[in-house]
């Protein structure tokens, strides 16, 4: 009978020294998780060589501190530029560009530009996928008359569905800029 | 020593007979014995304790509506004598343990004969174990086992305590699926996996128990706070899963179970072989194993992709018992692959209003048993030693240790854009939650044959690494209970009171900005508990339980940060919250007829900082647009409800009965109504059962209708869509017990649920926004069964 208490309980020490691990030794920062942390659109007027680029920018990713740049898109009225888009994970160092990512993988990404009012911008795509289908890293845009309103950056992550309609997959980037035409 | 008075006990028991049943354990034996006239049947057999095996002394037995009983000699022997023939209900009970109720036939129609085969009628040989009860016996408990439970099988744990009064789930499309007690959930509802308090992801609304149900023979559900018993979380109830005692010493048995489902085209198979060993006297051994296996899951219209699961559980036990002295090792394994609709992943608000404005998913799919991304892959250990020893004297120690491991991955949609790290196809969560629990209880021998009560000591010590996207720390977690309780009865009367004291201690770590930060916090709680009974007859009775339990905030809701996808929601944590105490008081009455049984019960629980999410004024902004922002908070909550239950067996052979649960959930500090709180509802079910023919016994037909109100009492914008509409959906059952031979039964049941293939949603469903519940499902089952 004691001999089986002794037993037991030597079984029972046994489990619970095997159970005292710190869970703090094991806290280390993930690196294989991908963020998009920053956004650039790169506005060049066409026939010059000015670019104008406006950021939305949160290094340390959702949550903790607000987003440190989120810019007004200011562009002159009835004007052509060459949009084109760079994707950045700053909480990375050194950061990564996505943009590339995003350009390898081009038939599983969608970049919808959609101006409110609708007639501040027109844009169109500049770049097709291996299946003739948008892209949207670079295109043009056309400034209409001036005003202000917004001009929102969806960027859709649609692997194995993208058919060349918005409505497949989900958004991986959904920003309101503001968009200020003068 | 001193007796309870007959007629006292004969209410209790009655009182008793559903609360306690679940947690008896019962052996018969029919044997034999000559009697001469019409009113000299007998009863006899000898009380047992379930766990020691040992002699019960001075229990009472005796029969329902008589005014006769006995009690137990010094060797746990009673005998009834002098009984006509007919249909006794027994009952045995003594301050301390369960009571326990079974129904007799000691009818003969040849009573004239006087051989010996007509006399082993008049003679029934019951033997019973006895099992100390743990649970208030003020609490409402009620359980589902039997035939009831075997109409579950297949099912999930939720999905199997669905039936009772007061429980709903909480959903993830159909295949996710958690037990819901009074509008409470997750770390507010306590599981007791076979003695021990299950130890998963529980904050997470996503989680589901890793509990095969097959391992169980009873699920009970502890309506409730049951915190001076079980300590922290039992704030909504406790439910109770809980195998059937081990074969010790009996031949080998088992079974088979099969169900196969239309919906899903779902296969379950689930064994059992068990029994003792020749020459080793006092063992006995179990090992069960289940597998399972469901496609994707279909709405009245369409598919939902990817809503396959993939089940392999199985579990082994063994026990040993010398006199007063047992032990018991358990182990088992869950593993479970769900796949989790694809249409469900939201990357903003406007993906989300997107497919509320469609109305149905914009994916669709076709059948398929593959299971993709996003999933979850879940495994959970759990391995027990239990051992107890009963004194001579009436006194009992018992010492549970159990450790378990669970591990949760979860795959999200999208795999890394980096082909390097996507071709690693790792999850980008990693849970891995290890629990070491010991508890040691010591029941005192019941003095003066009128108050028993127990003492004990549970410890936890509890550890979480986390790998992948951040959602909660790595934390290190000790808790320590130590509670008193005692049960005095009286006459009439049972009355019971208990005291707990719990502290907890929580170490946190986790990365800010790739700095390692430690975070340290202290809960302690006192809880109580009151409770009364009281028998006014035989048949009718009352009680009466207040009870408070706490629960320490989580780390879920200490530290999140961030969006959860599902929910479309940006959820924020605070370090500053403090536990949340629940003092619930609960009442009901019970009626048990020979044609009618009724419990009413009302409760009222008040919960004192209570933690939800509480929307914030301004959205936040990410980079997948603005979310709506919610902050975990505490307010003062009441939860306070009706449970009804009844059934009529209006004509013979046919049961009417019905089940209503209705609940009201209020923010009082704001004076608003809480969100996610289920909806009223009634279930109502005709049941005909017809006579034996041949082999077939037991053979019924029922239909049943559930009805579901809208859930009305939700702040104005308080959501994307307004909760879904009410419905109504019906089921019919069929099922019988074919006797083969003397050792060998088949059990077989059909049912179809959702019969008219309604599309309905209901409010408690994550996906309400998106899609449609389960269409209709056939589903037919056969139990084979040999042995005892």
């Amino acid at each position: 009978m004691n001999k089986k208490l002794t037993l037991a309980m030597i079984f029972f020490a046994a489990v619970t020294f095997t159970q005292c691990k710190d869970a703090g030794d094991d806290v280390e920062p993930d690196d294989e998780n991908e963020l998009i942390t920053t956004v650039t659109l790169k506005f060049a007027e066409k026939g010059t060589t000015t670019v104008n680029s406006f950021s939305y920018k949160d290094t340390d990713g959702d949550g903790g501190n607000a987003p440190a740049q989120f810019d007004t898109i200011s562009l002159k009225p009835n004007t052509a530029y060459t949009l084109t888009v760079e994707m950045l994970d700053e909480s990375k160092t050194p950061a990564e560009d996505v943009t590339e990512e995003i350009e390898e993988k081009s038939d599983e990404h969608l970049l919808i530009y959609t101006p409110a009012p609708a007639s501040l911008l027109s844009y169109t795509y500049g770049d097709k996928d291996a299946n003739n289908f948008n892209i949207g890293l670079t295109g043009e845009a056309l400034t209409g008359a001036a005003g202000t309103g917004k001009l929102k950056v969806q960027l859709r992550h649609q692997p194995g569905t993208k058919d060349g309609s918005a409505t497949s997959g989900s958004d991986d980037v959904n920003l309101d800029f503001a968009l200020v035409i003068k | 020593m001193s007796f309870l008075h007959v007629s006292s006990i004969n209410t209790i028991c009655n009182l008793f007979n559903k609360l306690v049943i679940s947690l008896l354990m019962i052996v018969f034996s029919v044997s034999a014995f000559g009697q001469n006239n019409n009113c000299a049947c007998f009863v006899k057999g000898i009380v047992r304790d379930r766990h020691s095996n040992q002699p019960v002394i001075g229990a009472t037995v005796l029969i329902i509506g008589q005014n006769s009983g006995v009690f137990t000699d010094e060797k746990g022997r009673y005998e009834l004598r002098n009984l006509c023939p007919g249909t006794y209900t027994l009952e045995c009970r003594i301050v301390g343990y369960n009571s326990f109720r079974q129904t007799l036939d000691l009818t003969s129609g040849h009573i004239e004969d006087f051989s010996l085969q007509e006399q082993e009628i008049h003679l029934k040989d019951v033997e019973i174990t006895a099992h100390r009860s743990e649970v208030p016996s003020s609490q409402p408990l009620n359980t589902i086992s039997g035939n009831e439970l075997e109409n579950t099988r297949g099912r999930s744990l939720a999905e199997s305590l669905k039936g009772l009064p007061g429980v709903t789930s909480l959903q993830t499309g159909s295949s996710i699926s958690k037990p819901v007690i009074h509008g409470l959930h997750s770390n507010r509802v306590l599981i007791m996996n076979n003695g021990v308090r299950q130890e998963g992801q529980q904050w997470g609304s996503e989680h589901a128990p890793e509990i095969d149900p097959f391992v169980a023979t009873r699920l009970s559900v502890v309506k409730g706070a049951a915190g001076v018993r079980y300590g922290s979380d039992a704030i909504g109830g406790v439910i109770l899963v809980e195998p059937e005692e081990l074969p010790f010493n009996k031949p080998l048995s088992g079974e088979l179970n099969t169900v196969g489902f239309s919906n899903g085209r779902q296969g379950v198979l689930s064994g059992t072989v068990q029994g003792g060993i020749k020459i080793l006297k006092g063992f006995g051994w179990r090992a069960q194993g289940t597998v399972k296996k469901s496609g994707n899951i279909r709405t009245p219209d369409y598919y939902l992709d990817n809503t396959g699961t993939n089940e392999k559980n199985f579990s082994l036990a063994a026990g040993y018992r010398n006199k007063g002295f047992g032990i018991d090792l358990f182990y088992s394994r869950f593993d479970t692959e769900i796949g989790i609709f694809s249409g469900s992943h939201i990357g903003s608000v406007t993906d989300l209003l997107n497919v509320i404005k469609n109305g149905e998913p914009f994916i669709k799919s076709g059948f398929s048993y593959d299971i993709a991304r996003p999933s979850q892959n879940v495994t959970h250990d759990l391995i027990k030693a239990e051992t107890h020893y009963h004194f001579q004297d009436g006194n009992k120690l018992q010492w549970t240790a159990a450790r378990q491991i669970n591990n949760r991955n979860e795959f999200d949609l999208h795999r890394s854009r980096n082909d390097s790290i996507a071709a690693l196809n790792h999850p980008e969560l990693t849970f891995k939650l290890s629990t070491l629990t010991n508890d040691v209880v010591w029941d005192h021998k019941p003095i003066a044959g009128k108050l028993a009560g127990q003492v004990g000591v549970s410890a936890l010590y509890q550890y979480n690494l986390m790998s992948g996207r951040p959602l909660i720390p790595n934390f290190n977690q000790f808790n320590i209970g130590v509670f008193w309780m005692e049960r005095y009865v009286k006459n009439s009367w049972e009355l019971e009171a208990g005291v707990r004291y719990d502290y907890r201690k929580l170490k946190t770590y986790r990365i800010v900005s790739k700095e390692k930060l430690s975070d340290h916090f202290e809960f302690k709680n006192f809880s109580g508990t009151l409770g009364a009974t009281k028998n006014f007859s035989e048949r009718l009775s009352a009680r009466l339980n207040a009870g408070t339990a706490w629960r320490a905030p989580n780390v879920s809701e200490l530290f999140s940060d961030g969006v959860h996808h599902g929910a479309a929601a940006y959820e924020k944590g605070d370090a500053s919250l403090q536990p949340e105490i629940a003092l619930n008081t609960i009442g009901s009455v019970k009626y048990a007829g020979e044609r009618l049984t009724f419990e009413v019960g009302g409760y009222y629980n008040f919960i004192s900082d209570y933690i939800y999410l509480k929307p914030q004024p301004e959205p936040i902004l990410t980079i997948r647009g603005a979310f709506p922002y919610f902050k975990y908070t505490q307010t003062d909550a009441t939860f306070k409800g009706v449970d009804v239950s009844a059934s009529w067996k209006f004509i013979k052979s046919t049961t009417f009965s019905s089940k209503l649960s209705y609940l009201q959930a209020y923010d009082r500090r704001n004076d608003s109504y809480l969100v996610m709180i289920p909806a009223n509802r009634i279930d109502n079910q005709l049941k005909y059962e017809l006579p034996d023919y041949g082999n077939w016994h037991q053979t019924y037909i029922s239909a049943g209708n559930l009805f579901v109100a809208r859930q009305k009492r939700v702040s104005p914008g308080s959501d994307f869509a307004p909760p879904p509409k009410a419905y109504s959906i019906w089921t019919i059952q069929a099922g019988s017990s074919i006797r083969l031979s003397e050792k060998h039964q088949l059990e077989t049941g059909i049912t179809v649920q959702n019969l008219l293939n309604t599309a309905y949603r209901d409010y408690l469903n994550r996906f309400r926004y998106y899609a449609d519940e389960m269409g209709r499902n056939i589903s037919i089952r056969f139990k084979y069964s040999f042995g005892a």
